[in-house]
């Protein structure tokens, strides 16, 4: 590959001329509107009180609020996609209504249905067309009932005990995500490649701050049961798969076709491709 | 490490880092409109989230994920809603160079940021490893393995 020719493609990409200046000027009056604000946060301490006696009926509304969280199928209607919706009213469907709090956030894990061609909109992974899949719908709220005004910063993986983390992930299982904020919670439609050939070994879904997992941030036992890390924010749901349904074979042809199958024992192992790589 | 909350930081922050952050959500976005979107929404998350960076390495890892997180997150539902984004960027982009962009654009997104970090900007394989928190070996492999599909793609396109 030649990098100059790769540099040239990129440097002739037309971005707009003042892009940077408009950029900075949304920013300032951001930055701006944020100082107001806290300068009003800065009253006496009647309204204070005040104050706090509706944040303690917004938390009691909120606290109210999390039993009546929309439907798996509400959030599918809502995202468009009706056969989805009706795959989550279905006798397939696994209601699961699991919460864990951490961090500023509480994340409830709703729903999961599988199958093939659930959905109105097919999946495409790496130009090929997945239509067997997993379909999950999860909830992200603040704890203290503050209302989220957009989601937040955060990554959701499918990951699976015995595989290393970097292996079978959401990034290697084509994974996607879909999300709006409603009455201050942030719902979300996860679906990736159909995890149930994993069904034989403990299959997780995490939702953590932080990017790619990383045996940092998902240390595995020896028995090569997959835990969260103490310092992430985050939680880590276990999937109640029927083992019933586990593809050993399938699943080992996927991990191969990762180009990840060399990892091992929770390191990564540094292939001859690699070594020559690291020289350059 | 200064805070997201001054005029100065704010431009500062916003003319060291728009180009490569530009670039970088075009290995994902078809069109450059979209991908100034991202990277003004990944700025104001920085200025809204405030979070806080031991250093500037920390500060550029962080602008660089979320980039990539939010072009990936835009063209996925694009996809799904079946917006002919392609169409739109083969009218918006000049030919010269496009049949490069396209290919990388196909790429699987570990191996498209790894491949632009490496041939753009000019990282090591180390540097990229540290920068979107994976093992370096990984990195080696993806860079392999981008090169290789790169090399096939473009092949079948002067075909």
């Amino acid at each position: 590959m030649n990098r100059e020719k790769y540099k040239a493609a990129f440097d002739q990409i037309p971005f707009s001329p003042d892009l940077q200046a408009r950029t900075e000027a949304l920013l300032w009056a951001r930055l701006r509107e944020t100082e107001k604000e806290t300068q009003n946060m800065n009253f006496s301490k009647p309204k204070k009180l005040a104050v706090l006696a509706a944040a303690a009926v917004a938390l009691l509304a909120v606290s109210v609020s999390a039993v009546l969280f929309l439907t798996p199928a509400d959030v599918a209607e809502r995202l468009e996609d009706a056969p989805l919706a009706a795959a989550f009213q279905s006798d397939d469907v696994v209601v699961l209504n699991e919460t864990a709090a951490s961090g500023d956030y509480t994340f409830t894990l709703l729903g999961m249905v599988s199958g093939e061609d659930l959905s109105a909109l097919p999946a495409e992974y790496n130009g090929e067309t997945v239509r067997d899949r997993t379909y999950a719908v999860f909830t992200v709220a603040r704890t203290d009932g503050t209302p989220l005004a957009e989601q937040p910063e955060l990554s959701y993986s499918p990951l699976v005990a015995g595989y290393h983390v970097s292996a079978v992930n959401g990034w290697t299982l084509g994974a996607t995500c879909q999300s709006f904020v409603e009455d201050g919670v942030a719902y979300y439609l996860f679906d990736t490649q159909n995890l149930e050939i994993f069904a034989d070994h403990t299959v997780y879904f995490a939702i953590y701050e932080g990017f790619v997992p990383s045996p940092a941030q998902f240390p595995t036992a020896e028995d090569g049961a997959i835990s969260l890390a103490e310092d992430v924010t985050g939680a880590l749901f276990t999937l109640p798969l029927d083992a019933g349904k586990a593809d050993p074979t399938a699943a080992e042809a996927f991990v191969k076709s990762t180009g990840l199958e060399f990892i091992s024992g929770g390191e990564a192992v540094e292939t001859e491709d690699d070594a020559v790589l690291s020289e350059n | 490490m200064a805070s997201f909350a001054s005029d100065e930081t704010i431009s500062r922050i916003v003319e060291t880092y728009s180009p490569m952050l530009l670039r970088l959500a075009c290995t994902r976005l078809d069109d450059p409109a979209d991908a100034e979107d991202v990277v003004q929404e990944v700025f104001l998350k920085l200025l809204t989230a405030r979070p806080s960076f031991r250093d500037s390495e920390h500060e550029k890892a962080w602008l660089i994920r979320s980039t990539l997180h939010r072009a990936s997150d835009l063209r996925r539902s694009a996809a799904r809603r079946n917006v002919p984004l392609e169409e739109a960027a083969q009218a918006a982009v000049p030919s010269e160079g496009s049949a490069l962009l396209t290919v990388v654009r196909a790429l699987p997104e570990p191996y498209s940021a790894v491949i632009h970090l490496y041939y753009y900007e000019g990282y090591s394989i180390k540097e990229i490893a540290k920068l979107l928190g994976v093992p370096t070996p990984t990195v080696g492999t993806r860079l392999a393995h981008g090169r290789e599909r790169l090399r096939r793609l473009l092949k079948e396109d002067d075909a």
